[in-house]
């Protein structure tokens, strides 16, 4: 008998989408998403390098308007996760790391800060999740 | 001589899908952010007075306050325009007794501040921007100090209006 066991890698994210609502800036400095559970299954070699990476769309984009998508940062917990980090759309950043297969779960939050200086709109960028499992 | 073929074929077959050379998985999150409209002014000072003074010796009076700072912080569209006015509610009235609203005059600094004399009849501009931001400026008041001024404390309240295009 042989048994097959290949590379497998699936990623679930407990919200497809996130919403910061309009909020006073000196009340509200920061805005917070509430946590955004990352379940991660992945089958790879002993000891292969499973990696989770993020990668935005562009900059947060209303119109002709734009807020830096570096500003938009992230805190996650969990084995594997880090800690934290900050969006990018040049470079995909690593939100979690791992040796081994495995079945890591973790959450994340995004901050944005709320600045006066943004123009009103409706900003959105899309966050692109990549579980890559050799 | 043929099974020992199938076993052969069976054993590259597993070599080869365990060295399948990747696995992935994309997931994609959208993230909206509603930035609206907002306004926020404050002033250092909620009151100014004027103290007595000779007419002859000071012709114009500075508020006792000195110069008071307005903060006004603003989100508008791109190019939005930004506006903050004063307008008096009344004349200066010291019971039936009153001096007009238009004896009081300020300095500003501040960018996009401007000078002004107050008006119970119509909103004076006190500053004027473009766009987005906090921005900080002062106000110095000035009383005009005439001989033919009934005696009394004078009052009036002035109202200023922050508004965003």
């Amino acid at each position: 008998m042989t048994a097959n066991v290949n590379a497998k890698a699936k990623l679930t994210l407990g919200l497809a989408a996130i919403t910061f609502a309009d909020a006073d800036p000196d009340v509200t400095p920061l805005y917070t998403s509430a946590p955004v559970s990352v379940d991660v299954k992945a089958r790879t070699t002993a000891a292969g390098n499973v990696v989770l990476t993020v990668l935005a769309s562009g900059d947060l984009d209303s119109g002709s308007s734009t807020i830096p998508v570096t500003t938009l940062t992230w805190a996650a917990t969990g084995a594997g996760f880090t800690a934290s980090g900050a969006n990018n759309s040049t470079a995909a950043q690593t939100l979690g790391q791992w040796s081994g297969s495995g079945n890591p779960s973790g959450s994340h939050t995004l901050s944005l800060p709320n600045l006066w200086s943004y123009n009103t709109g409706t900003y959105t960028v899309t966050l692109n999740y990549t579980l890559t499992a050799p | 001589m043929r099974r020992r073929t199938i076993t052969a074929a069976l054993f590259v077959l597993a070599l080869v899908t365990g060295r399948a050379p990747f696995a992935g998985q994309t997931q994609n999150a959208t993230l909206n952010a509603s930035i609206n409209g907002q306004a926020r002014l404050s002033l250092s000072s909620a009151a100014l007075t004027f103290p007595d003074a000779d007419p002859d010796t000071v012709p114009s009076i500075q508020a006792a306050q000195g110069p008071i700072t307005l903060t006004a912080k603003a989100r508008t569209s791109p190019n939005g325009s930004i506006t903050l006015t004063v307008q008096a509610d009344d004349h200066l009235r010291s019971g039936v007794n009153t001096i007009p609203a238009s004896t009081i005059t300020w300095v500003a600094s501040g960018a996009g501040f401007n000078n002004g004399t107050l008006s119970a009849a119509s909103a004076q501009i006190v500053a004027a921007w473009t766009g987005s931001g906090a921005r900080s400026g002062t106000q110095t008041f000035f009383f005009k100090n005439l001989w033919s001024y009934a005696t009394g404390t004078y009052t009036l309240t002035m109202t200023y209006t922050l508004s965003a295009a």
